[in-house]
């Protein structure tokens, strides 16, 4: 009898089921350009909804025909296959194939100068507030600030661990990374604090919840033999060093991490392999056990290179910054601060 | 729950010393019955794709009854019992919104977004039931309910997890973010009072006994509007196979 019932019930319940919705989702999944004409991977931001292309100089003069994957049922403008030219501004608007929903992509060849960063030119993410610095207009630096977005703090740029500040070197802008304390959104996740942290690369948001160590990925290409790593900085640790359960833990004291790391791509490193993958060439670390200070120090690291590496074709390079040195693992202390200024990478 | 209970006693002895005085028009019974059903949407959004599995669980009501003939085919009864209305339902969900809020103040943090993937929910809910209710009785054994009830909320659970899936960040056009495993509590969540059709069928299978069947279709949303944690309002569907022995 009771079987029955069920039985009824799942029936009932089943024959309910009316047609799937079409599909509200407007994304370009993948952005495939021909290899021979890339320096780089190509990343979509999805956050920013940006695209950023490494193209080699006579890709950029002649154009490129991309083809588009993009969520099941949505159609783009231009198409996929489409000759685009970079004589003006490219973007690409993608419709739902549930009509209503249209999103629209920039399109950033990106094109890393003289590998000085001053980060003076800061903007800020259109929904959650976050800031990014810009070099040339391109976004080539990221945070973890887009993961901290999802933990659904205000939608301000001062809530966020890494953001602009107007007290940098020489009383320009820097970026200043702060330990924050979590949420109680994030702290259901188990995360009782956010580091700041800063690099070179992009964050990608897919990875954000499931395996945030891999959400950032560093690196950006580089086409010499890097020498020396050198800049300013501030750092002054928070009163409470603490553990991932968010329990204070004596006689610890916090420290900033800062490094830079040659290695070979085009796959970027990320935050799982950073610091043990055999495809690294040269690292160069700052000490980090150092007096507080809240004047600006210079520093100037050479690369270390390690024996039996040898650089391919895809040489990257990433700088990689953070206020809590066990921010990976959700250690440090709340409230410490690392100001960056004027960070360069001197090739040899 | 225990100033329930001891209401609940209070009603028993008060329909049973009455019914002893008046036991011609007065019937007094006491109930027993397992509830099988769910809190669900009505009808299913389309955001349901599909329900994977459904267990009604162990759905316990024990309660007492009372009769009053007015006319020979006719009468009222009230059947007030504590009763666990619950499920364990797994099923796929596409473009599910959400928006979770916690604390306040410079605390307030909220999450709002568009889930797709699997979705599994515990819910198990005690409740103090009344329904009220018309009884028709054309001829000997069989008898006819229709009425309402009003449930009060003594004791709830509602939680599960979301996995194998994604959540796109403010609506269906921000970012993917992979969901592998998040769980959610809103148990805390529910409104304290439900309230609904009642509707039934009985049958005398000999002088004392009867079994029957019931049905409970709540008319108000389990979680207030003020909720959005799920985006559209759920129901107490419940139908309960039941017994009955009157003194």
């Amino acid at each position: 009898m009771k079987k029955i019932l069920y039985l009824f019930v799942m029936f009932f319940m089943v024959s309910c089921i009316g047609e799937e919705p079409l599909n509200p989702e407007a994304d370009v999944e993948e952005f495939t350009i021909d290899p021979q004409l890339l320096t780089s991977k190509t990343i979509i931001d999805q956050a920013n909804r940006k695209i950023l292309i490494y193209l080699k100089p006579e890709a950029y003069q002649n154009g490129i025909s991309p083809t588009l994957t993009l969520s099941k049922g949505a159609t783009s403008s231009p198409a996929s296959g489409t000759l685009i030219k970079f004589d003006q501004p490219v973007f690409y608007t993608i419709s739902s194939e549930s009509g209503g929903n249209q999103k629209k992509y920039d399109i950033e060849v990106v094109e890393i100068g003289t590998w000085t960063f001053n980060f003076e030119t800061w903007f800020a993410n259109r929904e959650s507030g976050y800031e990014f610095p810009l070099d040339n207009d391109i976004q080539i630096w990221s945070s973890g600030n887009p993961g901290v977005a999802l933990s659904g703090v205000p939608s301000q740029a001062d809530v966020y661990p890494t953001r602009s500040t107007p007290n940098g070197f020489n009383g320009t802008k820097a970026a200043q990374l702060t330990t924050i304390p979590g949420n109680q959104l994030s702290e259901f996740l188990g995360i009782k604090l956010f580091p700041g942290s800063f690099f070179l690369g992009d964050f990608n948001s897919e990875q954000a919840l499931a395996n945030p160590l891999a959400a950032t990925e560093f690196g950006q290409p580089y086409f010499d033999m890097p020498d020396k790593f050198t800049g300013y900085y501030t750092y002054t640790p928070g009163a409470t060093f603490q553990d991932q359960a968010g329990n204070p833990v004596a006689g610890q004291k916090d420290r900033f991490s800062l490094y830079a790391v040659m290695f070979n791509g085009p796959d970027r490193l990320n935050g799982t392999n950073i610091n043990t993958s055999d495809k690294i060439i040269a690292r160069a670390e700052l000490p980090n056990d150092v007096p507080a200070s809240t004047e600006f120090k210079r520093f100037e690291v050479p690369f270390t290179y390690i024996p039996g590496r040898t650089p391919g074709n895809n040489v990257m390079v990433a700088i990689v910054a953070s206020s809590s040195y066990q921010g990976d693992t959700y250690r440090g202390a709340i409230g410490s601060r690392l100001i960056v200024d004027s960070l360069r990478i001197i090739a040899k | 729950m225990k100033k329930y209970t001891y209401s609940l006693l209070a009603i028993v002895f008060s329909i049973f010393t009455f019914a002893q005085n008046q036991s011609e028009k007065f019937q007094f019974k006491v109930t027993a019955g397992l509830n099988i059903g769910g809190l669900s949407p009505i009808p299913l959004p389309d955001n349901i794709r599909e329900i994977k599995s459904y267990d009604p669980g162990f759905n316990p009501s024990v309660g007492v009854e009372g009769l009053y003939q007015f006319h020979n085919k006719w009468s009222v009864g009230i059947s007030p019992r504590v009763e666990y209305k619950g499920m364990k339902v797994k099923d796929r969900v596409m473009y599910f919104h959400t928006l979770i809020q916690m604390g306040e103040g410079s605390e307030a943090a909220s999450f709002e977004g568009d889930f797709s993937g699997i979705n599994y929910t515990e819910s198990k809910n005690v409740y103090l039931g009344v329904p009220v209710f018309v009884q028709f009785t054309p001829g000997e054994k069989w008898h006819y309910r229709l009425g309402g009830y009003i449930a009060f909320l003594l004791d709830s659970r509602f939680k599960g997890t979301v996995s194998d899936g994604y959540i796109r960040n403010g609506g269906s056009l921000g970012e993917k973010v992979e969901v592998t495993t998040a769980s959610f509590d809103f148990s805390d969540k529910m409104q304290k009072a439900d309230y609904g059709l009642y509707a039934g069928i009985s049958r005398d299978v000999s002088a004392r006994f009867s079994v029957d069947l019931s049905l409970q279709w709540g008319l108000r949303s389990a979680f207030p509007s003020s909720f959005t944690g799920i985006s559209f309002p759920m129901y107490n569907i419940y139908g309960q196979l039941g017994t009955s022995y009157r003194f």
